[in-house]
């Protein structure tokens, strides 16, 4: 079973043609990566499309590909061969200076919160904005919006450090939204959580997929892709192994 | 680009790694304090040189014979030597100083000590023809030419002396660059880790900084700038070290040369013009400095 025959959607969209207006928000063409350091290609002639509103499960053990390809996503890394769009953006290709123009449409989560130590919930979220050169007018009026969206309206001035696990990943995700990106990638969000909380901050990527904004989420919770019912891709030595439109985890292992 | 916010960065990678900064801020402050010596000096140079060629003269003194039974330069062999020196190229003037004249002169000069005048005699002193040249790089072909002559006992090029003095400062001036270049390595490699340092404990920053999409200039103003900002504060300590060197101990240590007229003295005026050029240096040397080290080990 190749990886081609495997993932029909990609197959049936118009394939050579850049998505410019087309409902895709992340395309895949044929993507190989291949790191100088290893024999075996990260990535291996894959190819995945994701409609603009989708909430998408990436999977796989690690060492199958995941990491790449969210590196891909966000221009950390380019492909050694084949095409990456992000919306409008020929990632692979384009400028590096146009990178930051595609990192303010992508937001994103991992395991390890990644909040700045010293500064309040707030600021945390805030920086985000600040850096991109937004107006303070707009700060002031949206930070606190998007804390009262993730469920953090009354924490707005504590520091990461009293906050709970689930607190310090709502931050996270309050920061990776608040610029309203086409794209948030969760890399294992919940894995560093207890399954309780780890239902809320999967409560919380679905509310925020409501509103419109693909999500694509690496991890290695059974239970959470086995409740949600959504699309998992998933991933083994490089290859697309299986892309099913409403997955559970377990098939086939 | 929001002033406030790159200014707090600047502010706060400043005071995190205190003592590197003071370090880099010394070593550029001594560095640029030499360098400005260094120009102090040529400046120095330049006016001595300004001053000196427009007098600098040669002096053909005549033998004791001549000297004694001529004193108007009326004889032969003193108005041929005359209109000899008159129709060499690159001679401006030529003044007769009669062995009276220039007993004369030898006694305003050493006015302040007796027992020079005492030592003096009329006779002693030679008169001489004093050449002022148009053209002073010719004033050797006069020692040349007028060395040996009939009625010559003497030739002597005021500029040899002149020259020996340059001589002295230019060697200072190498001297003073050439610590100041090895300083300011040693500022740019101090500049170029502090930055590193800097770059590192602020990993957290710069890295969601990148991941959120701030532009390059977001992420590395803040580090280039403080680069920029220790520069500075090297430059206008070590101009105000120029200052206090030169009311402390230049002033006094070179006032023999200075009073005499053999040296000009150094002026605040001349650190003045010589400090807009320090801080461009230190400006431009540290924002390079900090934009390569970025590009090459600081992945922003």
């Amino acid at each position: 079973m190749t990886p081609v025959a495997i993932q029909s959607r990609g197959e049936t969209g118009t394939s050579q043609v850049a998505p410019v207006d087309s409902p895709l928000v992340i395309r895949l063409e044929h993507v190989t990566k291949v790191y100088k350091t290893s024999t075996r290609p990260a990535l291996d002639n894959i190819s995945v499309d994701v409609d603009r509103g989708e909430f998408v499960f990436l999977i796989g053990p690690s060492g199958s590909g995941k990491s790449t390809f969210l590196r891909l996503l966000l221009r950390e890394d380019v492909p050694s061969k084949g095409r990456v769009y992000v919306s409008n953006f020929d990632v692979a290709k384009m400028a590096r200076r146009r990178i930051p123009r595609l990192r303010q449409s992508i937001g994103c989560v991992f395991q390890d919160f990644r909040l700045l130590a010293n500064k309040t919930v707030a600021e945390n979220v805030a920086f985000a904005l600040e850096v991109i050169g937004k107006p303070h007018h707009t700060i002031r009026k949206v930070v606190p919006e998007v804390l009262q969206l993730v469920g953090l309206d009354g924490k707005a001035n504590r520091m990461p450090h009293e906050l709970s696990g689930g607190e310090q990943q709502r931050v996270a995700i309050a920061r990776a939204f608040v610029n309203r990106p086409l794209v948030l990638i969760a890399d294992e969000p919940t894995g560093n959580l207890d399954p309780d909380t780890s239902q809320d901050i999967m409560l919380l990527l679905e509310r925020i997929n409501r509103t419109g904004t693909t999500v694509l989420m690496a991890t290695h919770d059974h239970s959470i892709v086995d409740s949600m019912r959504r699309r998992v891709v998933e991933l083994s030595l490089g290859k697309v192994v299986r892309d099913d439109k409403r997955g559970v985890y377990g098939v086939g292992r | 680009m929001r002033a406030s916010f790159v200014f707090s960065e600047v502010l706060t990678g400043l005071r995190r790694n205190v003592t590197m900064t003071v370090a880099m801020i010394l070593t550029t402050a001594i560095s640029l304090g030499l360098l400005g010596g260094g120009l102090l000096v040529v400046r120095t140079i330049g006016k001595m040189q300004d001053i000196y060629l427009s007098k600098l003269q040669v002096s053909v003194d005549l033998t004791a014979d001549v000297s004694s039974n001529d004193p108007n330069c009326g004889g032969a062999i003193c108005a041929g030597l005359r209109q000899q020196l008159v129709n060499t190229p690159g001679v401006k003037d030529v003044q007769f100083e009669s062995q009276g004249a220039a007993y004369t002169r030898y006694r305003q000069m050493f006015a302040a000590m007796p027992q020079m005048i005492e030592l003096g005699r009329p006779g002693a002193l030679p008169a001489s023809l004093h050449v002022e040249m148009d053209d002073p790089s010719r004033s050797d072909v006069i020692v040349q030419e007028f060395t040996g002559k009939l009625g010559v006992k003497d030739v002597n090029n005021e500029g040899v002396f002149l020259q020996k003095l340059i001589n002295v400062l230019n060697g200072v001036r190498n001297a003073t660059f050439v610590i100041a270049v090895i300083q300011a390595l040693a500022a740019l490699l101090l500049i170029s880790n502090t930055i590193q340092v800097s770059a590192f404990t602020r990993r957290n920053e710069v890295g969601i900084m990148r991941l959120v999409g701030a532009t390059r200039w977001y992420t590395q103003l803040p580090f280039l700038l403080e680069a920029v900002v220790a520069g500075i504060v090297g430059a206008v300590l070590s101009i105000l070290g120029l200052i206090a060197a030169k009311l402390t101990f230049l002033d006094s240590a070179l006032a023999p040369l200075t009073s005499s007229g053999v040296i000009p003295q150094i002026q605040l005026a001349d650190v003045g013009i010589v400090s807009p050029w320090l801080l461009i240096t230190a400006i431009g040397i540290s924002a390079l400095t900090g934009y390569v080290t970025l590009r090459m080990y600081v992945r922003l």
